[in-house]
């Protein structure tokens, strides 16, 4: 009998890794192709059979990448207005879902779930109102209205995430603070934002990430080529005619170096911040 | 409990806030009129007093393209023409914008709804009679004082890309068809003689051809598109529609368009069209260079990308095999158009000239660009040229894509009906019904 179990543990287990594996592969496999034709000649591209390691590596892709057409100031235009976009959104999100997770007040539903329904709207039927908003508000051809923009259609989903995790935590201790004579905002800043870092590298992921990677809205209101961002630079090595993947794929590749960055670096929050929102909310 | 209410109140005031904000009905145009007449009174004023003219104030023109940023065209026009063209015109500046092509109408139309157009494009043929249905085009021959020497001095078929409803609405920048690239290296492994004159000698290759391997096929391209499925359907001996284009029943469903479907589907069938016609896998030209695919249609601006991307592979172009119909291929290329919401017209028209200018058209044809001009047809650069003996042949018999502002929907249908053939969920007729009925729905529109 307990023979039967091991065997049927390990065979649990066989099947548990080879799953795993085969996910693994599905998930990293074309990341590796990227990097694997990041580093070959266009000559190579298409190969067949296609060679993962290239037989004949070379940093030209990358080095034509970055040297050409302002390919590192697209790189700065997108670190900028996402760094602020990431500090914005955390900012306002947490204040917001603050503000919802414990304070009643009049049409306190009817607001949030105002706010949720913005997050059901698919960005493209949106896009002329917004682009006619934004024309009005002067936002237009300026990487500063990316950030109103990206920032404003990160506050749904993030104010949703932050308030599940804020009602989580014991109202005690900010009762403990009131009895001690202090006020909301020593509440909000000494008790609130330590407790909940996780949830707030989330959002920090999850805003960075968005307006990192944002492609039609930049590619619709930015006019001048300098004020461009990193997918737009990227889009552009693609040609009506013919692509030189090589170049594609090295593009791509130093666009990914500081979403690594980023993740390597809040990633022991990030899984805790997911689940505990959602378990919370 | 105050910081609280007070909390809540900030978020009532924000979102209210943002909510006005997108009500309140701007009124930029107003604004812009009233500047206009400012300036106009200034310069009466300063008439009387003195009969200089005072100093305009500089212009910048925008021009959005779809040429691929690290492309020869793209470094020829903003390293060299445009340059050229503000030296010569102080006071003008020409911001050129490369917008990639999938996304430009997406973009345009976005821009046009916002009222911030640019002030030329380099269009696509087939946008302009849909841009000029909607009101978003200048009419040149209204607006341009000389337009009649213009038109006198470019090919007439690629002008009339520019006609629609009675008036021209650009001029043609360069234009361009598709040509049979054969590939030699891999006729010669497969023992193939000669490049196919018919469709019987393309449909000869199969056999020779799947003996070199299965990855290895006669022909290959990138959708069932227009821009590819047209040289088949024409030279074939079929049509999308009458030629007044009132109706596709009998053209599109008739039997010499259905013969060539009913030839793609076969060759599909065999193994010797690439399944890349479904999308995705290797494109047609790069696996043209890598001796994948023995046969591809393309234009002549892969001289230069072979040069750069694929030095040691040699390009060999003929004319389309023929069918029933004959050697007919598909007019490409591109007009510029000037838009109506444009700011600096008179500006706009001077490097709308410049751009029909010998030195333009020269300049742009070493890219893989075919100039428009009359007169270059017979002048020594043409006549030495490598490769646009075979393209100016070609474009004696190459026809265009129907004009139609409806086109884009229409080649929707078009795309679908092919898709449905080749993966047969459709035999070729009934697809081909269907496509008509859709196309004939569009046209009583």
């Amino acid at each position: 009998m307990s023979r039967n179990q091991g065997g049927r543990r390990l065979f649990n287990r066989v099947v548990l890794y080879l799953a795993l594996l085969l996910g693994a592969i599905i998930m990293a496999g074309p990341f590796l192709y990227m990097v694997s034709t990041a580093f070959k000649g266009q000559v190579y591209v298409f190969e067949f059979p296609p060679q993962f390691i290239p037989a004949r590596p070379t940093l030209e892709n990358f080095v034509k990448a970055w040297t050409s057409n302002n390919f590192a100031l697209y790189f700065w235009n997108s670190l900028r207005v996402a760094v602020v976009v990431m500090a914005v959104v955390v900012v306002l999100t947490s204040m917001m879902a603050y503000a919802f997770a414990r304070f009643n007040f009049r049409g306190k539903d009817t607001l949030f779930y105002l706010m949720l329904a913005m997050m059901m709207m698919p960005a493209m039927m949106l896009i002329i109102p917004q682009f006619v908003l934004a024309r009005n508000l002067n936002l237009i051809n300026k990487l500063g209205g990316l950030v109103v923009v990206y920032a404003a259609s990160g506050m749904a989903f993030n104010t949703f995430l932050l308030r599940g995790f804020f009602e989580g935590l014991p109202r005690e201790l900010e009762e403990a603070v009131l009895l001690d004579g202090g006020g909301y905002f020593t509440i909000f800043t000494r008790v609130i934002l330590p407790l909940s870092t996780p949830a707030l590298a989330t959002v920090a992921i999850f805003s960075f990430l968005g307006s990192w990677d944002e492609y039609i809205w930049a590619l619709t209101v930015i006019n001048e080529a300098k004020k461009r961002t990193l997918p737009i630079a990227i889009a552009n090595f693609q040609g009506q005619h013919a692509s030189d993947w090589g170049l594609v794929f090295a593009a791509s590749l130093i666009a990914v170096i500081p979403v690594l960055v980023i993740y390597v670096l809040l990633q022991r929050y990030f899984v805790q911040g997911l689940t505990s929102g959602a378990l919370k909310a | 409990m105050k910081l609280g209410k007070f909390m809540a109140l900030v978020v009532i005031v924000s979102l209210v806030l943002t909510i006005v904000s997108a009500c309140v009905a701007p009124t930029p145009q107003v604004v812009e009129k009233v500047v206009t007449q400012v300036v106009e009174k200034e310069k009466q004023v300063q008439v009387v007093v003195t009969p200089t003219a005072a100093p305009k104030a500089p212009v910048t023109l925008t021009f959005w393209h779809a040429y691929n940023e690290v492309s020869p065209e793209n470094e020829t026009l903003t390293k060299v023409l445009i340059p050229a063209f503000e030296a010569a015109n102080p006071g003008i500046k020409v911001e050129s914008l490369a917008v990639p092509y999938d996304q430009f109408r997406q973009k345009l139309l976005t821009s046009m709804a916002g009222g911030v157009a640019p002030d030329l494009i380099r269009s696509d043929i087939i946008w302009v009679p849909e841009l000029a249905d909607i009101g978003a085009l200048a009419m040149l021959d209204e607006v341009m004082p000389d337009f009649e020497q213009y038109k006198a001095a470019v090919f007439p078929g690629p002008l009339s890309t520019n006609f629609y409803n009675g008036h021209y609405y650009g001029l043609p920048l360069d234009t361009n068809t598709r040509v049979w690239f054969w590939n030699k290296e891999m006729y010669e492994t497969a023992g193939i003689a000669e490049p196919p004159q018919t469709m019987d000698d393309v449909a000869a290759q199969c056999a020779k051809v799947k003996a070199l391997g299965e990855d290895k096929y006669v022909f290959a391209d990138g959708g069932t598109y227009g821009w590819a499925v047209l040289p088949w359907i024409w030279s074939f001996g079929g049509s999308i529609t009458d030629p007044e284009i009132t109706k596709a029943t009998g053209y599109l469903n008739g039997p010499d368009s259905v013969a060539a479907y009913e030839f793609l589907l076969k060759m599909f069938k065999d193994g010797c069209l690439s399944p890349s016609i479904l999308g995705g896998g290797v494109s047609a030209g790069d696996g043209y260079a890598t001796d994948l695919y023995a046969n591809y249609l393309d234009g002549p601006w892969m001289y230069p990308i072979f040069a750069s991307q694929f030095p040691d592979k040699q390009l060999h172009a003929i004319l389309m095999p023929a069918g029933k119909g004959g050697h007919i291929s598909v007019v490409g290329g591109e007009d510029i158009v000037m838009m109506q919401q444009s700011q600096h017209k008179e500006e706009a028209l001077k490097f709308l000239a410049f751009t029909q200018s010998e030195e333009y058209q020269l300049k742009m044809a070493e890219t893989g660009q075919m100039p428009v001009l009359n007169k270059l047809i017979d002048s020594d650069y043409m006549k030495s040229h490598p490769y646009y003996g075979t393209f100016l042949e070609q474009l004696n018999t190459a026809k265009a894509r129907t004009p139609h502002p409806a086109w884009t929907k229409m080649e929707e249908y078009l795309t679908n009906a092919g898709q449905a053939i080749l993966r047969e969920e459709m035999p070729v007729q009934e697809a081909l019904d269907k496509a008509t009925a859709e196309i004939d729905a569009l046209l009583a529109k």
